[in-house]
């Protein structure tokens, strides 16, 4: 998920005093003032030292950042409301170690890192995310204060890491769906053997041993054997089934029934107009599925 | 809503660094600060830093108002004015302390470190000594640390903080030494501000009165120190002449309090043989009189005049070390005539005190032929009977010159000039009293003289008919190895022989002689680059007549090159590092198999292709490639990486 490395290049960096670097040009203009009116050339030395010490540190602030190799790491993806871990890495290909790098974008801020010679390490900018789909961060900031907090230098990145926004849970939900067989009514087989329990619909997923091959041929139409037990928990999520207002209120209802269905270990099937996952469960079913509630609809879909 | 006043130990880091800088900026001040204000700043920073150890809320906002209004009354009634570097360093140590007590916020703490540059530079403008050079750049050093810490959000190693801000000062110092080359100096100050240095100044009282206890002699202060163009003339010329007193009221001798100016003292002035040349560095006496080798007829300082009474004296107090240019004539005659009015001046004295020297005076005056022998007379009186020499005499009484010359017999120059004045006058022979410095060191090391404080000197003039004002040392009767020698001299060998310490001693007076020339150039060149030295230097550098305009130009652009090269510095401090040499040389073998390494593939895998599809030989192929990876993931082997050249090279 590695993006394309970015070098931070001397022209891209600005700077600009800082209020106490402000403060300072006045206190060593004020010396210096003093200093011609006392004639005191030991004053002028104080006076000169300073000011020499606030050009130095501006040529330090602005190098602290030059030549930085920034690269984005990627994210998790997030329910919307939550906030996207932005993770950016940034390597220090110096000789020298740089100091009190931030990462930042508007008021959301990184923690401040040093980085040793050699070393790179990942920047998280948490950034908040109200709808479901791509969110890209158009640009971010990285800045330094170092050395004396005299002046602030900083440069824009347009990378546009992107992370993805699965819809937000519904708070109210309807109770999902039962346990569907092609009979319509559940089944309570205690001894969870394997009986036979009839035909259905063939969806894409479905097993092709399950494929009444028999049925086909009577009838010309793909037919699923269904079994007792063996699917007693596996549901399906059908989008055109769940009674909501809205598109959105409906994606919502659904992510809510996955991850329920997903912390329960139980098999479910997610069905949306155009796609279908059949019934299973695990880490990558539960992505596809809520990637798939994510991007519904959405033009960029794949991009 | 308040602000939280708890503390939660996040300054731990860098506040002992601010309490140090502060402590450190503070140090000079403190034999001048009222003990109280340096308590107060000590007891605030040893409670907020212990306020930080324990995690404790900061004192109440009332409780500190109230003691900032208590100290602040307190500075009013030390001093009674809150201007001046005296009373503006006190402001300075309690603003210190109280900030320290509301102190919260990690960033409060550069308001301290602001306090802590005050108080550097007020001490630069009360002393500047040639170790005030090494403690203003250790205040920065340790107030840049402090700041870097301050500036940073969490502890960071000690070394990294003091060799970063080390690092920064020294690339900054170039940039401030060509800044203070070439700023240009101005010679009048903006506004006058009176310069409370709070120093005693040492050097010469406006009168004098023999019996009192004189803590001068004592002094090895540097009076002034003067550099001879040419011949440098004998000990026995050796008279620096600076104030007059013709006022004598029994006890005391005082002369006129300001300075007169004299239009037509110079004209009275008949010069004979060499003139002598010299430079004076005089050191600040607060008072108007111009020190110069009797007679001075030229001088290049401004508003200084030659008084009535052959007295040099500049207008303003010499309030800052000053140099001037002189030239004198050793052999002299002044005022030939001596107006009746003048001459009733010199020859006033109370008829009541010291009767019994009014009586020998006159009897001794009877006896003489002319006023001539009668002098001659007095000198010889002084040789040969019972007096002495001595820089401890005992107290005199209300009639001070009858019991020296009668009872106790001991003395230094005071004395002795004091007595002969008084007889002269008794006698009818119109005389004064000079006060200067009689003597100075050579120092070899920096080729010029030191006139101390030791060699404070007062000696007579009387005036003869037809050879005008005369000089009569009477001490010189008294003890002629204080004239000849000089003070300093005659101490020293006879401190040293006393103790038998003759070749350890004269070494440490040699280092004191090496200490004093390092301080004069100190003065001259560091302390003392004003206008005419900065000119002097211009010239020296090639700027033919250098105006303010083209000194500016030239600091712009020293500037602008000298922050270049701290800029490439800088470059080539980030730089990525080196390549491998190893790596340098696998790119030389891959050029020459012509053929180029896929993405990804690995020296093996490209060994495997190159053995196919090169003219190379395979088996070099494979040995370079061995020997490659050995070196560049081995061990470090410099036979190794020697081989793999030689084998590349061979191809």
């Amino acid at each position: 998920m590695d993006g394309p490395v970015t070098q931070l290049h001397p022209r891209r960096i600005y700077i600009l005093p800082t209020g106490v670097g402000l403060v300072f040009a006045m206190m060593t203009f004020a010396m210096l003032l003093g200093s011609m009116n006392y004639n005191n050339n030991l004053s002028f030395v104080l006076t000169f030292m300073l000011i020499g010490v606030g050009f130095v540190a501006m040529h330090q602030c602005q190098r602290n950042l030059v030549g930085l190799e920034l690269s984005f790491a990627g994210t998790e993806p997030v329910f919307a409301g939550q906030s996207a871990q932005f993770r950016i890495a940034v390597a220090n290909r110096s000789k020298s170690p740089r100091h009190r790098i931030r990462l930042y974008i508007d008021d959301v801020q990184s923690d401040i890192k040093d980085l040793e010679q050699g070393e790179s390490k990942i920047f998280v900018l948490p950034v908040g995310t109200e709808k479901r789909g791509w969110i890209t961060l158009e640009r971010f900031g990285i800045r330094t204060l170092f050395p004396f907090e005299l002046f602030r230098s900083w440069a824009w990145l347009h990378m546009e890491p992107r992370g993805l926004v699965y819809p937000h849970p519904s708070e109210h939900a309807p109770p999902p769906p039962a346990t569907q067989t092609a009979l319509g009514h559940r089944q309570h087989d205690a001894r969870g053997e394997e009986d036979f329990a009839g035909l259905r619909k063939f969806h894409t997923g479905d097993s092709p041993r399950n494929v009444a091959w028999k049925a086909y041929a009577r009838t010309d139409q793909l037919l699923s054997k269904q079994f007792a037990g063996a699917d007693m928990s596996s549901q399906w999520f059908d989008f055109d089934a769940v009674i909501a207002d809205d598109l959105e209120q409906r994606l919502s209802i659904l992510t809510r029934w996955i991850i329920d269905a997903d912390r329960t270990r139980e098999d479910y099937g997610l069905r949306l107009p155009g796609q279908s996952f059949a019934p299973a469960h695990g880490e990558s079913h539960r992505r596809q599925c809520l990637e798939a509630l994510a991007l519904f609809g959405l033009e960029d879909a794949d991009g | 809503m308040a602000r939280a006043r708890g503390t939660d130990g996040s300054l731990l880091a860098s506040l002992p660094w601010t309490l140090l800088a502060l402590a450190f900026a503070l140090l000079p001040h403190v034999p001048y600060l009222p003990a109280w204000i340096t308590a107060a700043l000590l007891a605030c920073a040893i409670w907020r830093y212990s306020i930080e150890v324990r995690r404790k809320p900061v004192p109440p906002a009332l409780l500190r108002a109230s003691l900032a209004l208590a100290c602040f009354l307190g500075v009013l009634y030390t001093y009674s004015t809150i201007s001046g570097v005296g009373p503006g360093s006190a402001l300075l140590a309690i603003m210190a302390a109280l900030k320290l007590l509301e102190t919260r916020q990690r960033r409060d703490q550069f308001v301290l470190l602001f306090i802590a540059i005050f108080l550097v530079m007020s001490s630069l403008l009360r002393e500047q000594y040639l170790w005030s050079l090494p403690y203003l750049v250790v205040g920065v050093i340790l107030i840049m640390t402090a700041w870097l810490r301050t500036a940073a959000d969490d502890l960071e190693p000690l070394r990294r903080s003091l060799g970063t801000s080390s690092r920064l000062i020294l690339y900054a110092a170039p940039l401030a030494l060509a800044m203070w080359i070439f700023f240009p100096r101005i010679a009048t100050p903006f506004w006058a501000v009176p310069i409370d240095t709070g120093t005693a100044v040492s050097g010469l009282s406006d009168t004098i009165s023999p019996g009192d206890i004189s803590a001068l002699s004592k002094s090895d202060a540097v009076a002034f120190r003067v550099k001879f163009d040419g011949v440098v003339p004998d000990p026995r010329d050796r008279y620096w002449r600076g104030l007059v007193l013709h006022r004598f009221d029994g006890r005391t001798w005082s002369g006129i309090s300001e300075p007169r100016i004299s239009s037509g003292a110079l004209k009275n002035i008949q010069t004979a043989g060499e003139a002598v040349q010299y430079e004076v560095t005089l050191e600040p006496t607060r008072q108007h009189w111009i020190f110069a080798l009797d007679i001075p007829y030229h001088w290049d300082l401004e508003s200084t005049f030659l008084g009535p009474q052959h007295q040099l004296a500049r207008v303003q107090p010499i309030d800052q070390r000053i140099a001037y240019k002189a030239v004198s004539y050793p052999d002299y005659r002044i005022d030939l005539e001596l107006h009746p009015y003048r001459r009733g001046w010199y020859l006033e004295f109370p008829e009541s005190r010291n009767p019994r020297t009014a009586e020998l005076a006159s009897s001794m005056r009877a006896a003489a032929t002319s006023d001539e022998a009668f002098v001659r007379a007095v000198l010889k009186k002084f040789n040969e009977e019972e007096y002495h020499y001595t820089l401890e005499p005992p107290p005199l009484g209300s009639h001070p010159v009858d019991r020296f010359l009668f009872e106790t017999r001991r003395g230094f120059c005071e004395h002795y000039a004091s007595a002969f004045a008084v007889m002269m006058r008794a006698a009818g022979i119109p005389a004064r009293i000079v006060v200067g410095y009689q003597g100075g060191e050579l120092n070899p090391v920096g080729d010029y003289m030191i006139v101390r404080q030791a060699d404070a000197h007062a000696w007579t003039e009387v005036w003869l008919p037809g050879s005008g004002w005369r000089r009569v040392d009477p001490t010189a009767a008294v003890a002629p190895e204080r004239v000849d020698a000089g003070r300093t001299g005659a101490m020293f060998d006879g401190t040293a022989a006393a103790w038998g310490l003759g070749a350890p001693s004269r070494l440490l007076h040699n280092l004191v002689l090496t200490w004093d020339a390092a301080n004069a150039k100190w003065n001259e060149w560091v302390l003392g680059y004003g206008p005419e030295n900065q000119e002097r230097f211009m010239n020296w550098l090639g700027m033919d007549d250098p105006d303010w305009r083209q000194m500016i130009l030239t600091l712009v652009a020293l500037v602008t090159g000298l922050t270049m090269l701290i800029s490439l510095a800088l470059m080539l401090r980030y730089r990525p590092p080196s390549r491998d040499k190893a790596a340098i040389l696998y790119d030389r073998f891959v050029r020459k198999s012509g053929l180029k390494p896929a993405t990804g593939e690995t020296p093996r895998g490209f060994a495997v292709r190159a053995q196919r599809d090169s003219p190379l030989p395979a088996d070099s192929v494979r040995s370079i490639t061995d020997t490659y990876l050995d070196v560049r993931y081995g061990p470090p082997d410099p036979a190794l990486l020697r081989r793999l050249e030689v084998d590349i090279a061979a191809l």
